[in-house]
């Protein structure tokens, strides 16, 4: 096999876009969150938690009860955010490295608590995968469009549920006027504070959803280090987005695209350049694409101001 | 003041003392969740950190890179940047005061320990170079630009390590040549690990302690909080993000050279090991100012040190350290914010000017 091979290509698309569901979670999440006018930086954090929940209750109680754990964990360490931030009026970048640091700290003290070093490898049931008989053996694109993970099917329904649901509902309304002009949604009696919590919430499920469909998506294990900042991805791929669900979710697609073709060159079937270089790519495509579409940028006009009317 | 003044007063405290103790709970349901006795893993702890001559020094030897981190990064955080790159940058002075020294390994030992200095510090000036003027030139969020790089230079450690910069003896883990005797620097302390390194701390400080009080010093802190005010104090934002966070990546850097000069005498992967965005966290918690720097750096030492003790006496994992510096950061956030509404209802009681808005903590 090699890189004139169809199947090469076939291979990479399909795993650009399993990786891409873990990122594409968790920006969803983060697009939410800062759209209501909040930064979540702690995201990394939260997938952490999220991943290592999965493997957890996976390993309790089926695969189900490892995505709902983790976003159960998600959600809680959301609303931490939130109590800290909007209700204790701590600096958001401080309170989310705070968060990134607890999480990480955190998972990695309970998964040493619950395998004592040397017993790493637990296996756990993974979320199955849907192959679409017929629709699969499409070349090129039939690999990766119907015979993903069902948490690969649930993300994409996500984000288009949700970008409809921000632009034409009353719930999206309300998280919008809260991250453009929190006075004047006060004003017209959104509760502005509560909506950003719920943001941070929901936000938080999603980024440990995000977490566990790692885990329970397509590993199978945990181990410390498990998101390789794909939580930090996240928070850059929202600004690529432009605070858009479809637009993060197609930034998540531009990380994945380039990680899965540094994984093909791990294994060997791609040389010229060092693996480290190939490994470096996604990384070094997401800080370049960062910087040049940020003078374009269209944030929400108060995000990342702390919440000063008060109550 | 009003009453309702006086129960807000009242609420603050209230907070804080809340955080802190939630933050001590977990800890304690932690460490029962590991089947030990919380009063024999807090005596751990302590045992730990300063048992004896041997791990006082240790506590030394590693609050010396988070105080040096955290005074390079305080600028740039009391400016308004944040910048969260030291990680990164301290691995990049490893690096090149490593292929310095090496390069040199025959020259005289004043010599090299200079240069590997000088390496160290422009290595990590270098590599905070390239999120700075990104921030500067193309307005890209430093905090994501310097997360990103961090990755990176992991990348290229590992890549060099395997291949220029690898040692060619059979090893099990990658790692340099170690370095010639005369590059390493001096013990402080016999029968320890303490290098005579820690002698940049208060330097630093002073450097530090100085800034902060010179008008240039206090116009960034302006600028920090009133933009306008701060430009028309002389604050030019390309010049400050630059300046800024170039002196963080030289500080860090040095930093880096410290790991490997002081104290492994060789370069290995992990030489960062979240010393630099650890020392992000003991800037925040010193409350930016030199003095409160080197008492956290001194604290959150101390933790690690002891955290390692626990895990050795009792099994309690050492990443409880990691959770508890989370934590304590959290409930000093929420001591900083206290204070910091405490200062504007003074100030509003005093004046008839309504508050002024507190501008953005970052301009993504």
């Amino acid at each position: 096999m090699n890189v004139t091979d169809l199947i090469f290509w076939e291979i990479v698309l399909a795993g650009a876009l399993r990786l891409a569901t873990p990122i594409a979670f968790a920006a969803l999440g983060e697009a939410i969150v800062e759209r209501s006018g909040t930064i979540n930086v702690g995201v990394d954090g939260i997938m952490v938690a999220g991943a290592f929940a999965g493997v957890y209750g996976a390993n309790q109680g089926g695969w189900v009860t490892g995505v709902l754990l983790a976003a159960a964990v998600g959600a809680g360490l959301g609303l931490v955010m939130a109590l800290s931030v909007l209700w204790g009026g701590v600096d958001q970048i401080v309170t989310g490295i705070a968060l990134a640091l607890l999480g990480t700290g955190l998972t990695s003290y309970l998964f040493q608590v619950w395998q004592p070093s040397g017993r790493s490898a637990v296996l756990i049931p993974l979320a199955p995968t849907i192959k679409i008989p017929g629709l699969k053996d499409i070349p090129l694109v039939g690999e990766a469009l119907f015979a993903q993970n069902l948490l690969t099917y649930v993300c994409v329904v996500l984000v288009v549920a949700t970008a409809w649901a921000l632009r034409r509902t009353r719930a999206g309304l309300a998280v919008r006027a809260s991250g453009d002009d929190p006075a004047a949604a006060l004003v017209r009696g959104i509760r502005v504070r509560a909506v950003r919590t719920s943001s941070l919430a929901v936000g938080g499920a999603l980024a440990g959803i995000g977490g566990a469909s790692i885990t329970v998506g397509y590993l199978g294990s945990y181990s410390d280090g498990i998101t390789a900042g794909r939580g930090f991805i996240a928070l850059a791929v929202v600004i690529i987005g432009r605070w858009t669900p479809i637009g993060a979710a197609l930034g998540a697609l531009l990380f994945a695209g380039f990680d899965s073709l540094s994984l093909q060159a791990q294994g060997g079937t791609i040389k010229g350049l060092p693996v480290e270089a190939y490994s470096a790519l996604p990384y070094a495509v997401t800080i370049i694409v960062l910087v040049a579409t940020a003078r374009r940028q269209r944030a929400p006009r108060s995000l990342g101001r702390p919440l000063v009317a008060e109550r | 003041m009003t009453s309702g003044a006086n129960t807000q007063r009242l609420i603050g405290p209230a907070k804080i003392a809340g955080g802190v103790v939630l933050a001590l709970l977990a800890a304690v349901g932690l460490v029962l969740l590991a089947d030990a006795s919380p009063w024999e893993a807090a005596k751990g702890i302590v045992e730990g950190a300063f048992g004896d001559k041997y791990r006082i020094g240790e506590t030394f030897l590693r609050a010396t890179p988070l105080a040096i981190v955290a005074l390079g990064v305080a600028p740039a955080l009391r400016t308004g940047i944040f910048s969260i790159g030291s990680e990164g940058q301290l691995a990049l002075g490893a690096i090149t005061s490593t292929a310095v020294i090496l390069g040199l390994r025959d020259a005289p030992g004043v010599v090299l320990i200079i240069v590997g200095a000088l390496a160290g510090a422009v290595g990590g000036a270098a590599w905070a170079f390239i999120p700075a003027l990104m921030r500067a030139r193309w307005k890209a969020s430093e905090i994501l630009a310097t997360l990103l790089l961090n990755y990176l230079a992991g990348l290229l450690l590992l890549w060099l390590l395997r291949t220029h910069l690898g040692t060619s003896e059979n090893v099990a883990t990658p790692r340099s040549d170690n370095l010639p005797k005369d590059a390493l620097l001096p013990k402080l302390l016999s029968e320890t690990r303490l290098h005579w390194g820690i002698v940049l701390v208060p330097l630093l400080a002073l450097g530090l302690a100085w800034w902060v009080r010179s008008g240039r010093g206090l116009a960034h802190d302006v600028y920090s909080t009133l933009p306008g005010l701060g430009a028309r104090m002389g604050v030019r934002d390309s010049s400050a993000v630059l300046g800024t966070m170039v002196v963080s990546g030289a500080c860090a850097g040095l930093a880096g050279w410290l790991q490997v000069a002081g104290v492994q005498g060789t370069l290995y992967p992990s030489v960062a090991g979240g010393l630099g965005f650890i020392g992000v966290l003991v800037a925040l918690l010193g409350g930016l100012r030199p003095v409160g720097i080197i008492v956290a750096a001194f604290f959150f030492g101390a933790l690690s040190t002891g955290a390692d003790g626990v895990q050795a006496g009792t099994g309690v994992p050492a990443s409880l350290a990691t959770v508890l510096q989370g934590g304590i950061l959290l409930a000093a956030g929420l001591l900083f914010a206290a204070r910091a509404r405490r200062v504007r209802r003074t100030l509003m009681a005093r004046s008839d000017e309504p508050t002024p808005q507190p501008a953005p903590a970052v301009a993504p």
